[in-house]
């Protein structure tokens, strides 16, 4: 399956995919482990996700994760707002917005997705 | 992105080399969203203030900035921290978790900020004298809401690293809630129900929030509704959902929208926001906490007057409160009072920000905003209004 997007945050990589509909990342993600709370690794792998919520700390979190070497590869949702975008500025991960929700819904946990700095996103 | 000579030179280094680096961050982030240029701040609220929150790679992003000479261009007012610094053990900080949230302070009173550590600068007078219109850029997703939507002051919901580059800069990319034709309705929820308490107001705040996928705002008829279950209404919005502004008639000021550009309506009814509320409302309690967001000081009046009726409470009452209303409430007798009735008042924090344990714990809150997280953190928490854990907990 190939997608295209837009590179908020252009970028070249790929990784495992973690699908989650509604993330807040201060809240839903474990700094220390870098999983979600429900135990799902995000280290080296590619959050799928509709759009981001709730705190925001959120930018912190994924910054925090990029200097503890548990960040993602990549980040690609339906919609970014600023929180997830200025994280993604400050820890250096590519961020691909732009896909519907109804697309991005099908990939399948654990797949592979290369993300490119056009804003492709590839799912194999 | 275009540029004024003053901010390229700023983003050239000619102010310096924290200045030119915040710079870098705003202008990545501006073009990344496609902004055309910066516009100028009249505030900053900092958000991830708490060592639990930004651990050691926020203290070392503070650090840098404060020791590459970085200073607050505008009035600046930070988030609470982990701890009541005047009981830093009561929400269980031990001693490295102290000496980081140290660093974190001295940093930011080193750039200039105003240590309010509450996260309602919306009540503090410097904010209040600020006019509608003016643009600001804040972090921490329920005073974001509240300035768009009750102060008419204008900021995106700004990740805390990025407020922090904004205090530094005096600028923040010019986009979202900034501009105009973004800060009108698209879709209307009217809600038809009994008067809302803060726990039922919280619902209804996830409720749009969760329905809610527009680009503007949501035009929200809550009814007639008092100050503190309006304050969590705007932060159910700010924790559930992507929302950083409502618009509510006779609360926002300048609000302009005509029924044309209302593209849906959506009727929430009462049983709506009961039938949630059952399925998260407390049965036993360990514990209360309220004051998420801070408790303001006529909060606290009301939650004595309604306590001492009640004879007091037999499980434990935990309140936050800014540190300005825990003064005034003990130069007025009100802290003692509160006291006696079986409430801990604390500053500077609250239980969410706060290293302390929740896993397992059952507590009751009437902020949906707490719910949120404090589920998240593990605690068996219950949502219900303030009258109704106050019962709960006089009866033990």
């Amino acid at each position: 399956m190939k997608l295209k997007g837009r590179a908020l945050v252009p970028g070249n990589a790929s990784g495992k995919a973690v699908v989650i509909d509604y993330i807040s990342f201060y809240g839903d993600v474990d700094v220390d482990r870098a999983t979600l709370r429900d135990g799902r690794s995000l280290k080296g792998s590619v959050i799928v996700a509709r759009a981001s919520r709730g705190s925001t700390v959120g930018s912190y979190v994924i910054y925090a994760l990029a200097r503890k070497h548990g960040a993602p590869k990549a980040i690609v949702m339906e919609k970014a707002e600023p929180i997830v975008v200025t994280g993604c500025v400050l820890a250096g991960v590519p961020l691909v917005d732009g896909i519907p929700w109804s697309q991005l819904s099908k990939i399948r946990e654990g797949s592979v997705v290369t993300v490119r700095s056009d804003g492709t996103v590839e799912v194999s | 992105m275009y540029l004024t000579r003053e901010e390229e030179a700023m983003l050239r280094g000619d102010y310096g080399e924290a200045v030119a680096k915040a710079m870098q961050v705003i202008v990545k982030v501006g073009e990344a969203l496609g902004a055309e240029r910066l516009v100028e701040i009249r505030h900053a609220h900092i958000s991830g203030v708490s060592y639990g929150n930004i651990g050691d790679p926020g203290v070392k992003l503070l650090e840098e900035l404060a020791e590459a000479g970085a200073m607050f261009r505008v009035p600046t007012t930070v988030n609470p921290i982990g701890f009541d610094l005047e009981s830093p053990g009561f929400f269980g900080a031990g001693a490295s978790f102290a000496s980081g949230q140290a660093r974190i302070l001295r940093a930011l009173r080193r750039m200039g900020a105003q240590l309010t550590l509450s996260c309602t600068p919306y009540y503090t007078p410097t904010v209040r004298g600020i006019p509608p219109g003016s643009h600001v850029a804040w972090g921490e997703s329920n005073a974001v809401v509240y300035a768009n939507t009750v102060l008419g002051l204008k900021t995106n919901r700004e990740g805390g690293p990025l407020a922090l580059m904004a205090a530094i800069t005096g600028r923040t990319y010019y986009y979202g809630l900034h501009l105009d034709e973004n800060r009108v309705p698209s879709k209307a929820y009217i809600y038809r129900g009994r008067r809302l308490d803060e726990a039922r107001a919280g619902v209804l705040g996830e409720i749009v929030a969760l329905e809610h996928r527009e680009e503007n705002p949501p035009l929200v008829d809550v009814g007639g509704v008092g100050e503190t279950p309006l304050r969590e209404f705007l932060a159910a919005l700010g924790a559930a959902g992507n929302v950083g502004m409502a618009v509510i008639p006779g609360v926002t000021p300048g609000a302009r929208w005509s029924a044309e550009e209302l593209r849906e309506k959506v009727e929430i009814e009462d049983a709506d926001v009961e039938a949630r509320l059952s399925r998260i409302a407390p049965t036993s309690l360990d514990v209360v906490f309220l004051g998420c967001p801070h408790y303001s000081l006529e909060d606290l009046a009301r939650l004595a007057d309604e306590l001492e009726k009640l004879g007091g409470s037999k499980i434990p009452i935990i309140v936050s409160a800014p540190r300005g209303a825990v003064l005034e409430a003990a130069s007025s007798g009100l802290l003692v009072r509160l006291w006696r009735l079986g409430v801990r008042l604390s500053g500077d924090t609250c239980m969410i920000v706060s290293p302390m344990n929740v896993k397992g714990l059952r507590v009751g809150t009437n902020s949906y905003k707490a719910y949120f997280y404090l589920k998240r953190k593990g605690a068996r928490v219950g949502l219900a209004p303030e009258e109704w854990l106050l019962e709960l907990a006089a009866r033990g």
